[in-house]
């Protein structure tokens, strides 16, 4: 009798719980494949601007100079804690979408010139 | 939801990562991974200190530890008896005593990061069932140090992308997680084999 077939006999949970935990741990493999091929394509790696991001998690997401990105957005330099382009918008009375297209414009124009 | 609690992050700062690693150590529902990973993130591009965010994560994890397990103490047989009320809970807690019971120190190292869901069970369960503090304090601060460097790590590693962070963190620590109870399980199997070949088969009963 082979020893898959006496686990199979005596054995029959212990072996079908193994099964189990190794069906999950090649799940975890082909997720962790999947997502870093995923993110690993160049078209997922600028994130589009959100209200959360500072100007200086957009300029990094997108590789430019955060000094660059803050000129184009005519934004002074933040003293004290960075605030988000929601609360940029919010300050200067503006509806964050159009904040967010404005970033986006200046993104598009920083990045053409490379 | 999620980019509500992201915008949090740069507006309340490094109390904000202490407040949740706290929290999420005595088993309340914050999303203290996701927080971590972008305080992380905030630090790689300056927005916020480094040394700052991780002093934070894990001095609020370390607190929310020994909070737990003095809850534990405190409560005793009695706390435990109130766990258990839900079936849920109740399973989080049977197994937590059980790898506290069998493997001590490790299981509070290994709750703490790999297993992290177990974490605040294995607080509580080390208090109640009168499991010595000192041979605690040690895995857990050593498991915390591993959680908070996943984290904060993986965050400032992606930063400028914290979806790929979180979607990364998410599988390394479930493929480590899976692997280690597989393995396990195939070396359980393995002695089982063993242990069967020396003994004589018992007789079949009948069915």
């Amino acid at each position: 009798m082979t020893a898959l077939a006496r686990l199979w006999r005596n054995h029959r949970l212990a072996l079908l719980a193994f099964l189990a935990a190794a069906a999950l741990t090649l799940f975890f493999a082909v997720r962790l494949v999947v997502f870093s091929v995923y993110w690993m394509h160049p078209a997922q790696q600028d994130r589009a601007p959100e209200g959360w991001m500072t100007p200086g998690y957009v300029a990094r997401s997108w590789d430019v100079p955060r000094a660059a990105l803050r000129g184009a957005l005519d934004l002074p330099e933040a003293a004290g804690r960075p605030p988000t382009l929601a609360e940029i918008a919010r300050d200067r009375g503006q509806p964050l979408p159009d904040l967010l297209e404005e970033v986006a414009a200046a993104l598009a124009g920083l990045t053409a010139g490379e | 939801m999620t980019d509500a609690v992201l915008a949090l992050v740069p507006a309340w700062g490094v109390w904000l990562v202490g407040l949740t690693t706290f929290l999420s150590c005595l088993a309340l529902p914050v999303p203290a991974s996701l927080i971590m990973l972008a305080a992380g993130g905030f630090a790689a591009v300056g927005d916020m200190a480094l040394p700052g965010v991780a002093a934070a994560a894990l001095v609020g994890a370390v607190a929310g530890d020994h909070a737990g397990f003095a809850i534990g103490r405190l409560g005793g047989p009695r706390l435990m008896a109130w766990l258990e009320r839900r079936p849920r809970r109740a399973r989080l807690v049977a197994r937590a005593v059980a790898e506290l019971h069998a493997r001590g120190g490790v299981a509070v190292f290994l709750s703490r990061w790999l297993f992290s869901p177990l974490g605040p069970w294995v607080n509580f369960a080390a208090g109640a069932t009168g499991f010595p503090w000192r041979r605690f304090a040690l895995p857990e601060a050593l498991g915390e140090v591993c959680w908070v460097a996943i984290y904060v790590g993986l965050g400032w590693a992606f930063a400028g992308n914290l979806e790929a962070a979180a979607d990364l963190a998410g599988s390394v620590l479930g493929l480590l997680a899976a692997g280690a109870v597989t393995l396990g399980l195939g070396l359980w199997l393995r002695l089982l084999l063993r242990h069967g070949r020396r003994q004589p088969r018992r007789p079949r009963r009948p069915a």
